[in-house]
């Protein structure tokens, strides 16, 4: 915690002081391929040559990039440019759109997932995704927890899937507000608790990473406060890809950030180095805030 | 001058005050430097002026409508002799209509001298009243025209009393419904209590033999009847349960393939082509349950070895009717379907749930109360059938839970009651009001109960 804090507070610093105010004379102002670290060793999921299309329009152009074990990895980048359609491409929520087509290799423990041998739902289980707008069943806080463990058969008996709903949700940091109406509705609870109920139910099927689509943008700062605390905790055992609008939110609780504009990756990099002293002209200006 | 040439020159008067009081206020506004000074839009003070006009003449048209007769004739009855006066309800009725047809000049000559000086009393007494409700009507909407130019100034609040007038017109559309609804409840309350001064209630309720056929007058030969409504209700739940089970799975089933698993295209097709089942007339239905349906149940049952089935069957008369409801249950359940909000979808794909299990457990409970609705409003109808059953199920009035045998139901016998030549009085009669009762008494439980269920697990997504 203190760790991750004190993480937060340096970087959240080199934002509000580090701003580049004269323009980089060595910047990159060409697209010639993406600037930066997409590719490491030992990734949790990588991305090869990654082409979205909706029907004709190409949403996504030539995407390469990896995704650190433990990592926090914040992809940034103007409404549009395609951030949260390559998320949805991770654990193909895009299937559900008709008219998109995906092209490109996205392999996870080794698996191609567009491979037509692979089975969707047991690839959701290892994906999990949390969405912009918290979106809790009508049910019981309980059975929102409980409802993957008990899709997936993951418990034999009721103690066992108590259990599971405990540590989900303790997890979640939501434990301690939830305990006594686990029979209650879930969509009595505010919009910051709903939304750590739906990352608890993300993590009661024990994904190896999780995908969170602007987790934050319909909450208020103290909710947001929150989640970022948790996203920092959860990732020492989980991968999360973070879709997010703030630059401010990528800054604090990410550890690898990915630049995208008009569909295209542009600049990855340590988060530190992209938003101090990024390579490419594109990211500079919108981290700097000229446009976007 | 005729009521309704009367209405016509208040109407004319109203459009008048509306145009002077919107010309008015834009005159008004002329000085002070354009209409943006005028407290609201001349519409309105035109609006304003031409309700000052309508309002009052109208509603005093109305009382005047409702009234007028009812005074008259009790100042008429008030004007006949006591030995005229004092006679049985009966006899007063027919008297007051020799009164009126002698004032309308159709019964001349040998006439009562106390009927004619009557009908002359009643003829002074229409035209007066004829001449004050237009009198009076005229000068009340002039008086409004006068009252809607006197109070069109800049300063009125116009734009707020018109918003008050709408409230007020609304809420008495709304009322309208409300009151209709208990007149009808009174009514055939009334014709009931009638009936059960006749037979028991607790014969009529548990009585389990409905034979209504009973001697109208004294000299005739008949069979006593019997008012055991049993029979007709254990008729109904079992053809509207028959449909139900038909209609229910088929068009829920029918409401998912559309809203969840069909292509644009395909949908487009097929939903407006099952509305058109809900369109057909339902004397229709009764040919093919009849003519089609009746038959060919009787024959593969005797096919499969039951003897003595009839061709007029409660099965037929039930699977054709849940046909025919199959779009109130597919088409509400496919709206509340799609009702339900993707997030809520792709909160449990994105947990690795498969599409039927997302139905299931997500968009189904979501979409619960308004399938209710649909299956309510479904069985409502199934109820209140009449022409399938009638062509289709027989009119014997059996009590029996065989599908298979001819079977009645409530609205039927209603309309069996009802039809043809009847004396008002008869406990033959007044039977369909008490089966009316008694079905509006079902189906309100039932609408009770299913809301009810429907509270309890209902699962709020918003």
């Amino acid at each position: 915690m203190t760790l991750s804090n004190q993480y937060r507070e340096q970087k959240a610093d080199s934002v509000t002081t580090g701003t580049p105010s004269e323009p980089d004379q060595h910047a990159i102002t060409d697209w010639s391929g993406t600037v930066g670290d997409a590719l490491i060793d030992d990734p949790r999921m990588s991305t090869r040559n990654v082409n979205v299309f909706y029907a004709d329009n190409q949403a996504i152009h030539d995407v390469s990039l990896d995704i650190g074990k433990n990592e926090v990895l914040a992809m940034i980048g103007p409404s549009g440019c395609g951030k949260s359609t390559f998320l949805r491409t991770l654990n193909r929520m895009n299937d559900s759109i008709d008219i998109c087509r995906v092209e490109g290799d996205i392999v996870l423990d080794g698996d191609n997932i567009y491979d037509k041998h692979m089975d969707v739902v047991a690839l959701r289980a290892k994906v999990g995704m949390v969405f912009q707008k918290p979106n809790p069943f009508p049910k019981s806080i309980y059975d929102n927890v409980a409802y993957g463990p008990r899709i997936h058969g993951l418990v034999s008996r009721r103690a066992e899937l108590d259990e599971v709903v405990e540590t989900a949700l303790r997890k979640a940091g939501l434990w301690d507000e939830a305990k006594d109406r686990l029979d209650k509705p879930a969509t009595g609870l505010s919009g910051g608790q709903q939304q750590r109920l739906c990352i608890a139910r993300t993590i009661a099927i024990s994904p190896e990473v999780i995908l969170m689509d602007e987790p934050c943008s319909a909450l208020d700062p103290i909710a947001t406060a929150r989640i970022e605390e948790l996203i920092a905790e959860l990732s020492e055992n989980y991968t999360i890809a973070i879709v997010t609008h703030s630059m401010q939110q990528a800054a604090r609780v990410s550890h690898r950030t990915a630049y995208f504009h008009l569909g295209k990756l542009i600049e990855v990099g340590a988060t530190d180095k992209i938003f101090t002293s990024p390579d490419h002209k594109l990211t500079e200006d919108y981290i700097t805030g000229r446009f976007g | 001058m005729q009521t309704s040439t009367l209405m016509l020159v208040v109407l004319a008067l109203v459009a008048l005050a509306y145009v002077m009081g919107r010309k008015r206020s834009v005159q008004l506004a002329q000085p002070l430097g354009g209409i943006k000074n005028l407290h609201s839009l001349p519409n309105y003070y035109g609006l304003m002026a031409a309700v000052w006009t309508a309002l009052p003449a109208l509603v005093l048209l109305l009382l005047w409508v409702g009234l007028e007769n009812t005074v008259i004739t009790n100042a008429v009855i008030a004007s006949l002799p006591d030995r005229l006066a004092e006679q049985s309800e009966g006899q007063l009725s027919l008297t007051l209509s020799k009164v009126r047809n002698i004032a309308n000049g159709v019964m001349l000559g040998d006439a009562d001298p106390a009927l004619a000086q009557a009908a002359e009393v009643l003829t002074r007494l229409q035209a007066s009243s004829q001449a004050g409700k237009i009198g009076l009507t005229l000068a009340l909407a002039v008086l409004g025209v006068v009252v809607g130019w006197v109070l069109t100034k800049p300063k009125m609040r116009a734009r707020p009393q018109f918003e008050r007038v709408l409230k007020g017109a609304l809420l008495l559309c709304s009322m309208i419904a409300i009151f209709t609804t208990l007149g009808i409840i009174l009514s055939v309350l009334f014709e009931s209590i009638r009936f059960f001064q006749a037979i028991p209630i607790t014969e009529f309720i548990f009585g389990t033999q409905w034979s209504p056929q009973i001697a109208i007058r004294a000299d005739q030969v008949g069979s006593s009847g019997a008012f055991g409504a049993i029979p007709l209700f254990v008729g109904t739940l079992l053809i509207a349960t028959i449909a139900l089970l038909v209609a229910v799975p088929i068009g829920l089933m029918s409401a998912i393939y559309l809203s969840e698993y069909a292509t644009h295209k395909v949908r487009n097709v097929i939903k407006p082509l099952l509305e058109v089942l809900a369109g057909i007339p339902t004397v229709v239905y009764g040919f093919f349950a009849a003519l089609t349906m009746g038959p060919f149940i009787r024959d593969v049952f005797e096919g499969i070895g039951f003897s003595g089935v009839s061709a007029e069957s409660a099965l037929a008369a039930g699977l054709v009717m849940g046909i025919m409801i199959i779009p109130f249950v597919s088409s509400l359940s496919d709206d509340v379907i799609n009702a339900v909000p993707n997030s809520l979808r792709d909160g449990s794909y994105g947990l690795g749930a498969t599409k039927s299990e997302t139905i299931r457990q997500v968009v189904f409970p979501a979409a619960l109360p308004g399938i209710m609705g649909g299956i309510l409003l479904a069985a409502s109808r199934a109820i209140g059938e009449t022409m399938i059953v009638v062509m289709a199920a027989g009119l014997a009035a059996n009590l029996t839970a065989n599908p298979l045998e001819a079977v009645t139901t409530v609205t039927v016998q209603i309309a069996t009651l009802l039809v043809g030549d009847q004396e008002f009085n008869s406990p033959k009669t007044l039977a369909a009001f008490a089966l009316g009762l008694m079905l509006f008494f079902t189906t309100l439980m039932l609408n009770i109960v299913a809301l009810a269920i429907v509270k309890r697990f209902r699962e709020q997504y918003d």
